[in-house]
């Protein structure tokens, strides 16, 4: 493992400041490639949608779960209707980009329903302008990851005693107050998960945007997950392409651990 | 009462625009090519889910891309777990120096971006003409699900008591034995849940498949299936749609069947 995974964590650092076409050996530029990345008006898109992906990538599965779990743990068919979030859940990025394409082509089931209820003019290519085709994206994840924060929700949920819900009861909250103020507050090791998970996996969403719109058209779609990708094995610059991949890891790492500290003041593990 | 009717309706109404595309998928995976007409089905007609999978298995080998798949999940998983077992054992019940350092080693696997590694893996997969080959694919899998495997069963034998291995220490057992008579009975459940959680993971995968692996007969089925749709329109959206449900189906069963196992595990560890 040590091999597989740190050596080439390394040897990318490294890479990114050189100059490598795949092709000559490569030569040592320093942090020209950095420079490059920070005047290049794609790159800065780039990173203006993985930051869109990010806070759509956490707020609104977690949003999306805790309603769901809230709303049906109790309920008698409340299993029924869970099941409907996880099932996506298990479907790859790829199944979930095919289902979607299909879905949001210009002549596909979204505009002929829209058309048909009158809304004809709301009808457009929904993967062909940007805004809307990042936003599009993050809608189609958020149907498709919600469900692990549904599962995750539940647990917590259920490890709530009994005892602390009579007893703000008996203090007389009830509804969105005993939920907020009483309920919720339990739920922060698992609010803690939901979120830390949602961060990791949002910056890094590639798959998705790959079989959706491949990152165009030209490039306003893309992450730099997708980014890094094209950079280095569509266009064999692999002293960029690491420098890429060099910048999201510092956004994981520093956004995962700036958040996790914020989380776990004290008695961290 | 109105309360309960109106939090009924809210609910079927939000699950039913969450399931229609997965109606959509499965009508119009069904729909054969033939009677496909530009438009998508509303409803089911004729049965043609074989027929769009032939075209599948024409255009994109399908059939060698599950086969890979399924290689690939099965030894990865259970690589990834034996090994992640193993270095568990060692960081916690064996007196290693800084078993903290040897975790936070193997741990900082998951937070990385995959994309870090790899520009090197391609190029030193080439260099040892490992690329392309099921080998490269299976190994690479292996170490990627090491660390997660082991986050996951590292924290649940933490749970084990220490006074176990202490009396079986006495009694006269060895590491050998004390690893596989005692402990790994013991952590059954979390080496369940790793294995089902990196089958999917790597059933899942596009990325390491589609860089590290171009010819047919090598690549996971998820790069066949990217095939197929980036080009939807020369197939036809029921073939792809086809080859989605088809490759959605493992996963689909293995993760509702341990949902349960798969939610503890994640929840008590972190």
């Amino acid at each position: 493992m040590g091999v597989l995974l740190l050596v080439p964590f390394a040897l990318t650092t490294y890479q990114s400041f050189t100059q490598d076409n795949g092709l000559e050996p490569p030569t040592f530029i320093g942090l020209d490639n950095y420079i490059a990345l920070m005047r290049d008006a794609g790159f800065l898109h780039s990173l203006l949608n993985t930051v869109l992906w990010t806070v759509g990538a956490i707020l609104l599965p977690a949003g999306v779960g805790l309603a769901i779990a809230t709303f049906t743990q109790h309920l008698r068919f409340g299993k029924i209707f869970q099941l409907v979030f996880i099932v996506p859940y298990a479907l790859s990025g790829v199944a979930t980009g095919t289902i979607w394409s299909f879905l949001l082509s210009t002549e596909g089931p979204i505009n002929t329903v829209l058309a048909g209820v009158g809304l004809g003019s709301l009808a457009q290519g929904w993967l062909l302008t940007w805004p809307v085709n990042t936003l599009v994206m993050i809608g189609v994840y958020v149907w498709q990851v919600s469900g692990v924060a549904v599962i995750l929700f539940l647990v917590g949920l259920n490890a709530v005693p009994k005892e602390t819900i009579e007893a703000g009861q008996l203090d007389g909250a009830k509804g969105p107050a005993l939920f907020w103020q009483i309920i919720f507050p339990q739920l922060r090791a698992i609010t803690v998960v939901v979120i830390g998970i949602s961060l990791t996996n949002g910056l890094r969403v590639f798959d998705l945007i790959w079989v959706l719109t491949g990152g165009g058209p030209g490039q306003v779609s893309e992450a730099l997950a997708v980014t890094m990708y094209r950079r280095t094995f569509v266009l064999g610059q692999y002293g960029v392409g690491s420098a890429v991949a060099v910048v999201l890891t510092i956004i994981v790492v520093v956004t995962s651990w700036i958040y996790l500290r914020a989380q776990m003041p004290r008695r961290s593990r | 009462m109105a309360r309960l009717t109106i939090r009924y309706l809210l609910l079927t109404l939000v699950s039913a625009a969450w399931l229609v595309p997965l109606y959509l998928l499965v009508v119009n995976a069904i729909t054969p090519m033939s009677d496909y007409a530009g438009e998508a089905s509303w409803w089911p007609g004729s049965f043609g889910l074989l027929e769009n999978l032939n075209v599948a298995a024409e255009q994109a080998d399908i059939g060698s891309g599950l086969l890979n798949s399924l290689l690939y999940a099965v030894t990865g998983g259970l690589g990834a777990v034996v090994f992640a077992a193993l270095a568990s054992f060692a960081v916690v019940v064996m007196p290693v120096k800084r078993p903290a350092l040897w975790f936070w080693l193997i741990y900082t696997g998951t937070l990385l971006p995959l994309q870090i590694f790899l520009p090197p893996l391609f190029k030193a997969y080439n260099q040892t003409a490992i690329y392309d080959t099921q080998f490269g694919l299976m190994i690479i899998y292996v170490a990627i699900c090491i660390p997660f495997a082991h986050f996951l069963i590292r924290n649940y034998l933490m749970t084990v008591p220490e006074e176990i291995a202490e009396a079986a220490q006495l009694d006269g057992a060895g590491w050998g034995r004390l690893f596989f008579q005692i402990h790994l009975p013991l952590i059954k459940a979390s080496l369940m849940a790793a294995f089902v959680f990196q089958f999917t993971w790597i059933w899942n995968d596009l990325l390491f498949g589609i860089t590290l692996s171009t010819s047919p007969e090598i690549r996971p089925v998820q790069a066949a299936l990217a095939q197929l749709t980036g080009g939807i329109y020369s197939v036809g959206p029921p073939v792809a749609l086809a080859t989605a449900l088809v490759v959605s189906i493992p996963t689909l069963v293995l993760f509702l069947s341990a949902q349960r196992f798969f939610a503890s595990s994640l929840t008590m560890s972190r």
